[in-house]
């Protein structure tokens, strides 16, 4: 007889198991924090964004200091024995370190050429940044997994069509389709979203395609129609949630893929206008740099850097974490 | 009225287009009956069509040919309400425990599911009538909230027949239910089957390759070869004197204890059949049997011998049928 085996903590589902696994690796977790404080950020910028739009008012990060320009970023640049020098050395130590701290937390990351300080801008950037992952995300995932279902499950005629559209979305060379979409739909973000959703939902189509098409003849699908579950019910409610770690990591994935195009357009000049993007901070930062003023590029590309290693991390950690063959391996 | 009637049933896949065409005669031409009630064994090798007869009864597959009728109505033709009705009275359980479950959905879910697609909406009504079901298969009712990895293999298998009860079927068709638990357990699922259908009036197409299994439970046998009828009749005549040479076989297969204990009784004739099931894509002429057959003979190779009323209630699709139950 099987020996009946220990039952765990009841009720837990397969996803509860995988973030359990997923939670206990410690590199991942520290690319999970990451990407929370990456998302504060994002949300942070947001409403400054809207604060400043509300009050009708410059925003602050769009402020010009002449004053303050080209200032080295203070982390590196000896705080306290700036404060020194302006206090004379008479001056108590504590009011030295006072000082000291007001200098440290005055521009960490330094200021460009125009004195605008290039934490709040990164800051500000992280915005734009998340925007493009999560609304080409909103656009591509439910156009790749509804066709993909649709193919998969379906078949026949409709499979024709489906793989018809995606071989030839997928031939066509990206970075073009998107200019030419931001091209009609005008200069700006909504373009960019627009061309990055419509041109990265391929692959994602293609892989759930191919695994609806595994399950459909699995015992658990024939079990539901022989229950007299419909087609719809059978395809969203029945094989969506076995395919969804697909979706989980290929969101993972494109995430900085769309970070790292909208970096590209704008540079291009084509995405943001008239706000700080990482794109754009790197386009600017690209004449400075022979004035000597290193820090923003510098700051720029490791905050790209970070997230996109994070993105990365974690979303191969999902793969593991979340494929059920590795799951029957350890049982 | 049969409960279930089949007629000259044919299923077949086709691979393939053009010159490279195949056809897979997966069931040719079987027709059966069933009565309210009654448990009916199919039996037979892997790749005899005994899982395709099971899925074409549940629409499934789509029939090459043939008619189904289920209490008279022809089941190809529904559609709507009707098919629904279809589906409330003949249900299914499957070989493979760990795959008929959705892994990502909680038992009670599971069932509960089934019960909104056929009409109960309440909440409360269906967690009641879940906790029910769960019980009524020797399950705890609390264990609706468990999902299907935290049970064992025999523990799921419960739970499919809970999924299947949850409509109130007439009809199940169990294929090979069993053939994938431990003995033990294969015993306390065979006893629930019998339980149920004498406190519900469920009717059984059994599905199994395990002979003794299917002569515990069912009243009356059908051998499958290669998509085909070979043999059908009472259980125990059938074991006792089977009229074709393919049940033959089969009986020599399973292990007899008796005789292995007792050196005194003449020791059972073993028959081992040559070779493996041919493909169904490409059947042997003549007696589809034949190749393999102990018993062949030069006639086997020419003619396809048809399935006939050999004595009381039996059939067999044999030239030599009347010899064999001399």
């Amino acid at each position: 007889m099987t020996p009946t085996p220990a039952i765990p903590a009841p009720g837990r589902s397969l996803w509860g198991e995988a973030w359990q696994r997923l939670k206990a690796r410690r590199g991942i977790r520290f690319c999970l924090w990451i990407l929370v404080i990456y998302t504060a950020a994002a949300f942070f910028g947001e409403a400054v964004y809207w604060r400043s739009r509300n009050r009708d008012e410059g925003p602050s990060y769009q402020r010009i200091n002449m004053n303050e320009a080209y200032q080295r970023p203070s982390v590196v640049s000896h705080p306290f024995a700036r404060a020194r020098a302006e206090l004379g050395p008479a001056a108590a130590w504590t009011t030295v370190a006072g000082e000291g701290c007001r200098h440290l937390f005055q521009h960490p990351m330094g200021t460009d050429n125009l004195g605008r300080d290039v934490l709040q801008r990164l800051t500000q950037g992280a915005r734009i940044a998340f925007q493009v992952g999560v609304i080409t995300s909103l656009i591509a995932i439910p156009i790749g997994v509804i066709l993909g279902c649709l193919a998969g499950y379906l078949g026949g005629r409709t499979d024709d069509v489906i793989v018809w559209l995606y071989s030839t979305v997928a031939s066509m060379p990206g970075l073009l389709f998107i200019l030419a979409i931001s091209m009609v739909v005008g200069k700006g973000l909504k373009g960019v979203y627009l061309g990055i959703g419509l041109m990265t939902w391929t692959s994602l189509c293609r892989l759930i395609r191919a695994e609806v098409m595994k399950h459909k003849e699995r015992p658990y699908v024939l079990a539901a129609r022989t229950l007299g579950a419909g087609p719809v019910r059978i395809m969203f409610r029945h094989i969506l949630p076995n395919v969804f770690h697909i979706v989980i990591i290929a969101f993972s994935l494109r995430f900085p893929s769309a970070i790292g195009t909208e970096v590209f357009m704008s540079f291009l000049g084509i995405g943001v206008q008239s706000e700080p993007s990482w794109g754009i901070m790197i386009s600017n930062a690209r004449l400075r740099l022979w004035h000597g003023m290193w820090w923003e590029m510098t700051f720029v590309t490791l905050a790209v850097f970070l997230v996109v290693l994070a993105f990365n991390l974690v979303g191969d950690a999902l793969r593991d974490a979340l494929d059920p063959r590795l799951r029957a391996g350890k049982r | 009225m049969p409960l279930l009637e089949i007629e000259n049933l044919s299923v077949q896949f086709v691979s393939g287009q053009g010159r490279r065409r195949r056809v897979l005669r997966a069931v040719e031409q079987v027709s059966l009956s069933m009565e309210e009630g009654e448990s009916l064994g199919v039996v037979g090798e892997s790749g005899s069509g005994k899982t395709t007869l099971g899925r074409a009864i549940l629409k499934l597959w789509k029939p090459a040919g043939g008619a189904i009728r289920f209490r008279g109505e022809d089941v190809a033709g529904l559609a709507g309400a009707r098919l629904a009705a279809f589906r409330r009275q003949v249900q299914m359980i499957f070989q493979d425990p760990f795959d008929s479950l959705n892994p990502r959905m909680s038992i009670g879910t599971a069932i509960g599911e089934v019960l909104a697609i056929h009409g109960l909406r309440g909440k409360a009504e269906r967690a009641a009538r879940v906790a029910e079901l769960l019980q009524l298969v020797g399950l705890p009712g609390d264990y609706a909230e468990r999902y299907p990895h935290e049970f064992s293999g025999g523990q799921r298998q419960r739970i499919g027949m809970a999924r299947a009860l949850a409509t109130g079927p007439k009809l199940i068709i169990a294929d090979e239910p069993v053939s994938a638990l431990d003995v033990s357990v294969q015993a306390q699922i065979i006893n629930l089957m019998r339980r149920l259908q004498a406190d519900r009036g469920i009717a059984y197409l059994f599905i199994a390759h395990d002979l003794a299994v299917v002569r515990t439970l069912c009243a009356r046998v059908v051998v499958m070869y290669l998509g085909r009828v070979v043999e059908s009749g009472p259980t125990g005549a059938l074991f006792e004197n089977p009229a074709h040479p393919y049940t033959e076989a089969l009986l020599s297969a399973v292990p007899d204890v008796d005789a292995d204990l007792d050196p005194g009784l003449a020791p059972k004739r073993r028959i081992v059949l040559k070779g493996d099931v041919p493909s169904a894509t490409d059947v042997p002429r003549g007696c589809p049997f034949h190749p393999r057959c102990h018993r062949a003979q030069a006639v086997c190779a020419e003619k396809i011998p048809p399935l006939r009323n050999v004595a009381e209630g039996r059939c067999s699709a044999c030239h030599f049928a009347e010899e064999l139950l001399a």
